[in-house]
């Protein structure tokens, strides 16, 4: 009863403040469609899971997954709004949410935002994200760890190495495994994940650097001695990875290291949840720490999925929309499918220690508040949460070419990165 | 007539007995490598649709099946259970959705076809050429430049995420081909039979029912198998354009190639794919003899 | 008297209408086909000037995009990939149809299986061709380690993986998918070649290849120029293949123009850059296509010049 009389009662200020079809409200039932590109496993699973607390709360629940490549979705998405009929919600992220809210098709959460109270408990990093000109206009899902080492335990047992703290100790490692005769980086090529890994290396080597260059595109840093240092550092690491990586899909890097072929594996922390459902098991068959840092404590690259909701002339939409944000924003959502996709909760209030989060999944909560507490929280541009895509997809491209052509010196490699996202300005 | 004259001719007729043996010894040894690795990835995937998915993922894609944990449970899950875009009806649901596309959009254009290659080989008027030229330069426009014009259409014409939107979109795109084929294929009929017709008073709709139409079942046959493989096959328009239980089948099974951040039940999608590829397939095999005979009589001359 | 002269009318109306038929039939198809192909090529040559980026926007910018555009190297590399990948697969599939379509000709045994194998690949689409020639090419998962399995431990086949020859595996993945139907083709023209051409041809003591080569192939040119097209809009067109077989990689070397206007324009954003590459690949088209049709055209003239 409660639910019934707050809902109408919320519908009926949508349709006075906005759109001012009062009597169609009186009816409004909430619906809605969500976008989105997670088809299949726990993460499909983890949406399934939102559909039926939409749809024990009343709604009308509907989804379109679409499986496979994110232009799929960012296709699908632009052919819906030029075609009149944008899509009630869509999952969309980083710098993509400040670019469609500059297009006015977006709609403003504020409302449910201030009644709920997300200022009070979402990451404050991810503010600025969600809130591009100060509202509200999206849910934050998750936190994705980005800069996590899993490395082998059977290689690091056997060959007495612990695991690296500094991109130097690193090197030493792998050179004892490469001695050892195995492949010490498990590595799968393609532009997203060769800049996970560059990432990692300018991150740890030099934050300053990081956030200028990656955070802010600045030509300058792009182009400057750290870059090429960070570069030189990404060579050595080619060198440390075997002749398969081409072709190769993370999945396979990730089963690489944890059967004890490969020492190291430098990927985000949705690795957990594959080796979960592959039946891989922490501290047995890997282990998890923070990718190398040169400067020493705790570092944390990070890396958020969120839902956009964009402006709807159906009441039943915009009432279903609002029921989404808030079905989003509840602790209990935020347990089920950061359980399953191996991230942590957007919300910083939610107690982790019950609920089935593994080790790792704690660790980097952890590890993320300590980041926070020593300013040394960034976003991942590699996971597209920080610049512009056009300027994302520049570095991509050179840092790909980079990691498959050996003849491009560091210093080049720097010049280009500097050179292509110039040319986009 | 140009088999019964093929008759007389049998290439490894000449020189003496021994070289014809070397010569079909040859001949066979190619046919049979080629075969081989044509068929190789059919065989992978269908060896890759009975075995567990930790097999695959330990040992590779290309590995026998082992007796003892081979199974035909994923032909099952493919068909009826495996969960695609949180339904899980497996493939078995986008089955009609595709069949209701590729069908009309096949009729469609190959009507359209049949009409245009008549109208521009057998009724020529002043710039016949440039509409011919217009109409086939559709053939080469890349898919992905046509989306966003294709979503504003759609979107005008209420067609946005139906499956008459996609039939429209597949009839506009293979009324191209089928106009560049039928179009080749009517120029080899003699125009006398036309004049003569048209002499006895035939109109335009006569001289297609009876000259035509009845000259037509090899190019017919030759577009049909082709528009329907290619709309059957193509993923991309009937991703973007339909959402949720309207998609058809190719958009379910686009995650095959994919690089998601989720776990992959490769076994399930390889037999996925086997269905997905059934219908083609089986025109192909049904129809190959024919798609033959038909180009034989068609794109010559 | 007025009926009388309402039914001439009538006749007359519909004999005019009869004479008209043709064109009237045609109408449907002419204004789609000038919307389409005319329509959507001029929206997308006048996106590639304006400002556009996550939304079609009417804003005049000259043509920054193309200068833009030639200045990343992804897209100078998915040019060149472009004509070297065209000419190698439309000649390749050409070659390896016109072989397998003499093959069969050699009245086989068993031609309706033979020719049932080499056509099946076009049954198969794009994604499920590229993802399984990408496991039998793979070092990791494919004929490597097969031998290596077998054996033979210095066996190396990694192509794939390889920048300088990754773009061959695309192009031998393609002639795979559309050999057959360059076979089904000249098979058909092969069956029509009057006997009686080859018969002269033997009794001036002609070898069979010699045949082949000299006489029968070169009476069915034709046929080679319709496969040729067809071919040539795959190519032009191929994006599902290479995404599912190298994703472009290694690095950039395998990338076509399809992926680079699909990225843009969906991927980051960039509407009036990937409008621009699609521009540049009518572009391309035009360079193979006009000399082709002022070549047709002299021909024609010709000829009739002759025959007059």
């Amino acid at each position: 009863m409660k639910l019934t009389l707050k809902t109408t009662l919320r519908a009926t200020g949508a349709a006075i403040a906005g759109i001012g079809m009062t009597a169609a409200v009186a009816q409004a039932e909430p619906k809605t469609n969500m976008m989105h590109q997670w088809a299949q496993g726990a993460e499909a699973a983890a949406i399934a899971k939102l559909g039926e607390m939409f749809e024990a709360a009343g709604g009308t629940w509907e989804q379109t997954s679409i499986s496979g490549h994110t232009s799929n979705t960012l296709a699908k998405l632009r052919s819906d709004v030029v075609a009149g009929n944008a899509p009630a919600a869509v999952q969309l992220k980083g710098p993509e949410i400040a670019e469609w809210n500059a297009t006015g098709t977006t709609a403003n959460l504020d409302a449910t935002a201030a009644e709920q109270g997300w200022d009070d408990v979402v990451a404050d990093e991810l503010l600025s994200v969600m809130k591009p000109t100060g509202s509200w206009v999206a849910a934050p899902m998750n936190i994705h760890r980005v800069n996590w080492m899993y490395s082998s335990k059977k290689i690091l047992d056997e060959l007495g190495i612990a695991p690296p703290k500094t991109w130097d100790e690193f090197n030493a490692a792998c050179d004892k495994v490469q001695a050892a005769g195995k492949i010490c980086i498990a590595h799968g090529a393609a532009d997203w994940s060769d800049s996970t890994t560059f990432d990692d290396v300018v991150y740890g080597m030099d934050i300053d650097l990081y956030r200028k260059a990656f955070q802010e595109a600045d030509l300058d840093a792009l182009r400057s001695d750290g870059m090429v240092a960070a570069f030189a550092q990404l060579r050595k690491m080619v060198g440390y990875m075997d002749d398969g990586i081409n072709g190769r899909s993370w999945e396979q890097s990730m089963t690489m290291t944890f059967d004890g072929e490969a020492a190291f594996f430098l990927m985000g922390d949705w690795t957990v949840a594959s080796a979960n459902l592959a039946g891989y098991t922490e501290g047995e068959d890997y282990l998890c720490n923070q990718a190398p840092v040169n400067w020493g404590g705790n570092g944390f690259i990070l890396n958020s999925d969120s839902v956009v909701f964009f402006k709807q002339k159906d009441p039943d939409f915009v009432e279903g929309q609002k029921m989404l944000a808030e079905i989003i924003m509840s602790p209990e959502f935020q347990v089920t499918f950061n359980v399953a996709k191996g991230s942590i909760p957007a919300r910083t209030d939610v107690d982790l220690s019950t609920g089935g989060f593994t080790q790792c999944q704690q660790q980097g909560l952890e590890d993320l508040k300590a980041s926070v507490a020593e300013g040394t929280l960034v976003r991942s541009m590699a996971h597209n949460m920080t610049v512009l895509q056009k300027y994302r997809g520049a570095m991509m491209e050179v840092i790909t070419e980079f990691v498959a052509d050996d003849s491009i010196s560091p210093e080049e490699a720097a010049n280009q990165l500097a050179d292509a996202v110039e040319l986009q300005m | 007539m140009a088999e019964t004259m093929h008759q007389d001719f049998d290439p490894l007729a000449t020189g003496g007995t021994r070289r014809r043996l070397t010569s079909k010894g040859i001949v066979y040894t190619l046919l049979a490598v080629f075969a081989l690795v044509y068929t190789a990835p059919l065989v992978i995937i269908l060896l890759n649709t009975v075995r567990p998915l930790d097999d695959i993922v330990r040992t590779g894609f290309i590995a026998l099946p082992d007796a003892e944990t081979m199974s035909l449970k994923y032909w099952a899950e493919a068909w009826g259970t495996f969960c695609i875009g949180g339904t899980c009806e497996g493939v078995s649901r986008f089955y009609k959705n595709s069949l209701m596309m590729t069908i009309p959009a096949t009729i469609l254009s190959t009507v359209f076809g049949l009409l245009n290659g008549y109208i521009l080989s057998k009724w020529r008027f002043r710039y016949d050429g440039w509409v011919f030229g217009v109409i086939t330069l559709g053939v080469f426009l890349p898919q992905q430049m046509t989306l966003l014009p294709w979503a504003f259409v759609l979107g005008k014409l209420g067609l946005s995420n139906t499956i008459a939107g996609l039939v429209f979109v597949h009839t506009v795109q293979g009324i191209s081909f089928t106009t560049l084929f039928c179009r080749n294929y009517f120029v080899s009929i003699p125009d006398d039979l036309i004049k003569a017709a048209r002499i006895d008073g035939a109109g335009f709709w006569r001289i297609f029912y009876k000259i035509i139409l009845p000259l037509s079942p090899p190019i017919l046959i030759v577009t049909v198998i082709w528009q329907f493989t290619g709309i059957w096959n193509e993923f991309l328009f009937g991703t973007i354009f339909t959402s949720g239980a309207n998609q058809p089948i190719t958009s379910a099974i686009v995650a095959f190639s994919g690089s998601g951040t989720g776990e992959r039940h490769y076994n399930v999608e390889a037999a996925a794919v086997i269905m997905a590829a059934l219908p083609p397939l089986f025109i192909y095999v049904a129809g190959g003899k024919y798609f033959v005979r038909g180009l034989t009589q068609g794109a010559v001359k | 008297m007025p009926s009388l002269q309402t039914s001439r009318q009538t006749t007359r109306w519909q004999r005019r209408l009869a004479d008209l038929t043709p064109q009237l039939v045609l109408i449907p198809t002419l204004v789609v086909a000038i919307g389409y192909v005319v329509g959507f090529s001029l929206w997308t040559f006048w996106l590639s000037l304006s400002t556009s980026t996550l939304l079609p926007d009417a804003t005049f910018s000259g043509f920054d995009q193309y200068a833009r555009l030639w200045g990343s190297k992804r897209w100078t590399v998915a040019y060149q990939n472009l004509f070297v990948f065209g000419t190698l697969y439309v000649l390749g599939t050409l070659f390896i149809g016109t072989l397998l379509a003499v093959l069969i000709d050699q009245r086989v045994k068993f031609e309706a299986l033979w020719r049932t194998i080499y056509l099946y690949p076009l049954a198969i689409s794009f994604i499920v061709t590229g993802t399984v020639w990408r496991w039998i090419f793979h070092p990791n998962t494919g004929v490597e380690l097969a031998l290596h399995d077998m054996g033979w431990l210095s066996a190396q086949f990694d192509w794939i993986t390889d920048r300088d020859l990754a773009l061959y595996v695309v192009v031998i993945t393609g002639i795979w998918h559309a050999s057959g139907f360059a076979m089904a083709l000249i098979l058909a023209g092969l069956r029509s070649v009057d006997g009686d051409l080859v018969k002269a041809a033997q009794i001036d003591g002609a070898s069979m290849p010699r045949i082949y080569r000299k006489v029968v192939l070169p009476t069915i040119w034709p046929i080679f120029i319709a496969v040729a097209v067809v071919l040539l809009q795959f190519a032009i067109k191929t994006y599902d293949l290479v995404v599912a077989l190298t994703q472009g990689g290694p690095g950039v070397s395998t990338t076509v123009p399809a992926i680079v206007v699909y990225d843009l324009m969906f991927q980051r954003g960039q509407i009036a850059q990937g409008a621009a590459a699609a521009v540049m690949i009518l572009v391309a088209l035009a360079i193979v296509l006009v000399p082709y049709a002022l070549w047709t055209g002299w021909k024609s003239r010709k000829e009739a010049a002759h025959h007059g």
